[in-house]
């Protein structure tokens, strides 16, 4: 954005550099560099040739300029020995570009009738200065085309093309620096333009229509943001014309204006705080630097604020909710450091959970921006977000939009929030120690030698104190107090939501369905906590995990089986509580091994409850990895229920699924040797039948199925799955009893299978088809084997389901026709018997005939 | 041989509910294949001599042919009555606390040996436990390779395992398979 003004800049340059003599002030002898005075030749040649122009020349107050430029001399050479480090290239390199822009704004200026204002002077009076209008007008409007694009574009863009920090941070440095030294020149020739402008817009206004007006408008609020940009300490006071522009416009105005007085803001409000002045300091006598600089910040932060005030009425407006909710982003992701911070912030999270899909972006995007980028802001405004957040939640009863939890998730907090002070205190350590073995030697050495030791040590430390003072660094304690608010206000949510969660569970029935489903909040939560749990204060984390535990279905007294609220949730979500559950053990409490039976039932019962259509398999996956595959040990009973009931399931789902439970069965298979007994043939099954002697496929829990009366049967009508990899794979499975104990490490992960296969089913599912069509005529009508295995199941999955319709429509089609083949050789019989019976009438009818005659 | 009267019933049904929870049911309700009959019956209770049994009915039916004094034992003693009238769970009980217990501690190899020579579990000797134990419930004590060593009562809960020093006691002792060893006169 900074390109477009520049280049519109030197597009002035370009056109009105030969006149850069006439409003230069004088140069300071040492000052001048080379260049500059070749230029000037050229220049007084354009001058001379538009005379006209050049009027005002005559009447400059020679004496005053003189005195204004020793003037600026000074200043600068104070500035200059404030900065004695600054690069003397760049300084002067600095200055020059700030010349030229000086130069081309006053001739632009003085040519520009509509840009000049009516001026005060120091003593009070009030100048209009008039030029003649036609031929200014004209060349107005051109000026103003140019710019009028580029400005629109820019509040188009805003949202899109973002600078970096570091070029922001660059380019409002150098605004400022032109600013301030700017900052004494530039009124004087404002006086010229604001006079000449206000007459010219005095005139026009009352020839022009309604539509010219509107398009006035819009070239005025280009003009202004192009000289905003060019000079912000000068121009402060056009920000007020530009907000009454906005408020007087119509519609397209109002926005325009809107965007525009972003584009400015963003760029010419510094990154820190402005502090309005004390009474006391007002009353103080202070130079006119220090009271040009307090006029420009005071005006600033008016019409920034009356800027804000507009924003927040104007975003309860339908029509204009969007434009004033992007404004109120943008302005807070570019500088949270600013005034009024609080109230945007506020506006931003009060959208968080809008329905409105752009609107709820757009405030999630720049709250996600604030938390990434925390060293814009020092952290403060994280934890004021995420404590407003945590107060949304608790106001909306965690009826939210997930987004508006999930921006959690992109806050980062530091490792060893505690490590640095056992640093130290080793350091100390290091020191006493340092000290006791000086001391030893101390014996010999002199004196002389402590003392200047002892002053070295000491200088070191001053030093150090000084550079600690110096940097920017954030104090440690400080950043660790914001880490550690932040951290409780987000685990008060997400308790919050979990709590709630239960509780609307156990109010039986109870449906309080809001605009985005029961629980919106509990898919991010869980997230949230599986992605901090390692910062969970330890004694919450029995609470945690009963609450978890309670989730997922199973219940910490045992008197009830919990079936009453587990139905609330669905599969995917106990799944993730089982996941997190998971994750929570593995971060923090490797210390204990822990074995978490609850879960490992609730996961047993949820592989039966999984349909592919509705639940997520990606997580079914990521549960098998985690639960299954990643824990170290297992229960000899349990993995062998485990692996009966993976085996069964791989049989009724597609083949991603399979696949992933497959691959969970053969890591449990080689990890447990025992388990091998299942692969055995023999009548009775393993031959460790343990106490249950029956298999009992329906037991809820997995100590207690009896898996190991039971034989892995499974496997022989996988290896003749549909899909390739299956039937490899579980051939390979059933092998694995013969491998006498050698264990080959299985390298795929129950999520990798789950992923690859289910990329590839699309692919598959036509070569499937042409396979079974072609098979189909040699195997005739035989219903195909492994489907009616999988029949018993009503849930064969999709990629199955159209080959089976076609089997099952030919197979019903013969039957059919069997039926009717059946019916008329039955109708046949009965006509053919009728008409037998019929000629034996006849027949006997005859003789009776034959008798009586 | 007599069943259990009512208040023996439900000292037995409590000691064991601290062990199985739930499970109980499956205790009491799981068939037994004992026997010729076809129907397979159910297992029940029985005092003889101040010990209880574990039996199934067949084999009830057939010991009430021979005369209580002669009558040694029957099906699995699972634990007796003291003088004093309380109930106390024997080693032989093991194997049906193993098989429908709720809370489990896995022993270390190192310390296997020590439990199995009547010592308490602390937590140095602790291989793994099972979440959610409460203080004083009943555990079974396994090996690493999940064979079952004996059974305890929790000192402490799963929780407040987390931040006890290793010498802190996690299960108290009841009984050990190296009882079969040591007290082979008593049992």
């Amino acid at each position: 954005m900074y390109a477009t003004f520049s280049n519109a800049r030197s597009n002035y340059m370009g056109r009105k550099k030969q006149k850069q003599k006439v409003a230069q002030p004088p140069e300071l002898p040492p000052d001048v560099p080379d260049d500059e005075v070749e230029v000037s030749d050229e220049d007084l040649e354009f001058v001379n040739k538009n005379q006209d122009y050049a009027g005002f020349v005559s009447r400059l107050d020679t004496q005053s300029i003189t005195r204004h430029v020793n003037r600026v001399a000074d200043a600068k050479q104070n500035d200059r020995s404030a900065d004695v480090k600054e690069d003397a290239l760049e300084s002067r390199y600095e200055k020059l570009l700030r010349k030229k822009s000086l130069a081309t704004e006053n001739v632009q200026h003085e040519v520009d009738a509509v840009d000049a204002l009516p001026v005060k002077t120091l003593d009070g009076q009030v100048y209009y200065r008039s030029v003649s209008k036609g031929s200014n007008q004209s060349k107005n409007a051109h000026i103003e085309d140019e710019t009028v694009g580029e400005n629109e574009d820019v509040g188009r863009d805003n949202g899109v093309v973002k600078l970096t920090k570091a070029e922001k941070r660059v380019k409002q440095k150098k605004l400022r620096k032109e600013a301030k030294k700017q900052g004494k020149e530039v009124p004087e020739v404002e006086e010229v333009q604001q006079s000449s402008q206000a007459e010219v817009l005095a005139e026009v206004e009352e020839d022009l229509t309604v539509e010219e007006a509107n398009a006035k408008k819009k070239y005025r609020l280009a003009e202004i943001g192009t000289s905003m940009l060019m000079d912000p300490e000068g121009n402060i006071k056009s920000l007020k014309e530009m907000l009454q522009i906005c408020k007087d416009g119509d519609h397209d105005i109002l926005i325009l204006g809107l965007k525009s007085l972003l584009a400015v803001f963003k760029d010419i409000i510094p990154g820190n705080r402005i502090r309005l002045p004390t009474e006391k300091e007002l009353a103080m006598v202070v130079s006119k630097d220090v009271k040009k600089t307090r006029f420009y910040e005071s005006t600033l932060l008016t019409v920034y604020k009356a800027y804000l005030q507009k924003l927040m009425s104007l975003e309860k407006v339908f029509s204009f909710k969007r434009v004033a909710i992007r404004c109120i982003c943008t302005l807070l992701e570019a500088n949270p450091r600013f005034n009024f911070r609080d109230s945007l912030l506020k506006a931003v999270i009060k959208d968080i959970s809008s329905p409105d899909d752009v609107t709820r972006k757009l405030c999630c995007n720049t709250i996600k921006s604030l938390f990434a980028n925390e060293g814009k802001h020092g952290g403060e405004v994280t934890v004021e977000a995420v404590k407003l957040i945590a107060s949304l939640v608790k106001d909306h009863d965690c009826h939210l939009h997930p987004d508006s939890v999930e921006v959690f998730l992109s806050l980062s907090f530091d490792e060893d929030l505690r490590k640095p002070e056992a640093a130290k205190q080793d350091t100390k350590k290091i020191k006493k120690k340092f000290y006791k073995t000086g001391r030893r030697n101390m014996e010999i050495a002199s004196e002389k030698k402590k003392n200047k030791q002892e002053t070295l040590s000491k200088t070191r430390e001053e030093v150090k104190a000084d550079y600690m003072a110096a940097s920017l660094a954030q104090d440690f304690n400080e950043k660790r107090r914001i880490q550690s608010d932040t951290l409780s206000s987000i685990f008060e949510t997400y308790f919050r939501i979990l709590k709630h969660t239960l509780q609307s569970g156990s109010e039986a029935n109870e449906s309080v369905t809001g605009p985005f489903g029961e629980h919106p909040l509990l898919a991010p939560c869980l997230n949230g906590i599986g992605k901090f749990s390692h910062l969970i204060d330890m004694d919450y984390m029995a609470d945690l995990m009963k609450y978890l535990r309670k989730l997922a279905g199973g219940s910490t007294d045992d008197k009830t089986p919990s079936d009453s609220f587990s139905s609330h949730l669905t599969v995917t979500e106990r799944l993730r509580c089982c996941i997190v559950a998971f994750k929570v053990m593995r971060n923090n409490l490797d210390a204990l091994n822990v074995d978490l039976q609850d879960f490992f039932i609730q996961l047993y019962n949820l592989i039966l409850e999984y349909r592919s259509g509705r639940d997520q398999g990606e997580i079914l996956a990521e549960a098998l990895k985690i639960m299954l595959c990643d824990d170290r040990q297992h229960d000899m009973q349990r993995a062998a229920a485990f692996i009966k009931r993976l085996a069964s399931f791989s049989l009724c789902f597609g083949a991603a699924e399979s696949m992933a439970a497959l691959v969970t069965l053969k890591h449990l298979l080689q990890k447990n040797v025992k388990c091998r007994d299942l692969l055995e043939n023999d009548s009775g099954g393993g031959s460790l039948s343990g106490s249950i002697a029956k298999y009992q496929p329906y037991a809820s829990d997995p100590n207690l199925s009896g898996a190991f009366a039971t034989v892995l049967w499974e496997l022989s009508i996988l290896s003749k799955h549909y899909h390739p990899s299956v039937a490899t794979m579980a051939s390979g499975i059933s092998n694995l009893a013969n491998a006498n104990n050698q264990v080959f490490l299985a390298n795929v992960s129950p999520q990798q299978a789950f992923i690859d296969m289910s990329l590839d089913k699309e692919k598959f599912t036509v070569k499937t088809a042409n396979k079974q069509s072609n098979s189909k005529r040699k195997r005739g009508n035989r219903p195909p084997l492994p489907l009616a295995a999988a029949g018993g199941a009503d849930e064969v999955a999709v990629v199955d389901e159209n080959v089976v319709r076609t089997k099952l429509s030919e197979h019903f089609s013969l039957v059919n026709e069997m039926e009717e083949n059946e019916r008329l050789r039955r109708e046949l019989d009965r006509t053919t018997l009728a008409l037998q019976l019929h000629r034996e009438y006849k027949k006997q009818k005859k003789v009776k005939k034959q008798r009586t005659m | 041989m007599r069943p259990l009267d009512e208040s023996e019933t439900t000292q037995v049904f409590e000691k064991l509910f601290k062990f199985t929870g739930n499970n109980l049911k499956n205790i009491v309700e799981s068939p037994s294949h004992e026997g010729p009959d076809q129907t397979p019956g159910r297992y029940c209770f029985r005092l003889h001599k101040n010990r209880v049994y574990y039996v199934s009915e067949s084999l009830v039916k057939r010991a009430t042919n021979i005369k209580r004094e002669n009558l040694v034992a029957l099906g699995t003693n699972i634990g007796k009555f003291t003088k004093s009238g309380k109930f106390h769970l024997t080693i032989q009980a093991l194997n049906l606390l193993a098989a429908n217990t709720k809370h489990k501690v896995w022993l270390k190899p190192t310390s296997e040996m020590s439990f199995l020579y009547g010592n308490d579990v602390v937590k140095g000797g602790l291989g793994r436990i099972t979440d959610n134990i409460n203080a004083y419930d009943g555990v079974v004590v396994f090996s690493m390779t999940d064979v079952p060593l004996g059974f305890g009562i929790a000192a402490k809960s799963t929780q407040d395992c987390r931040k006890m020093d290793p010498n802190g006691l996690v299960v108290i002792r009841q009984a050990d398979t190296g009882e079969y060893l040591r007290n082979q006169e008593d049992l």
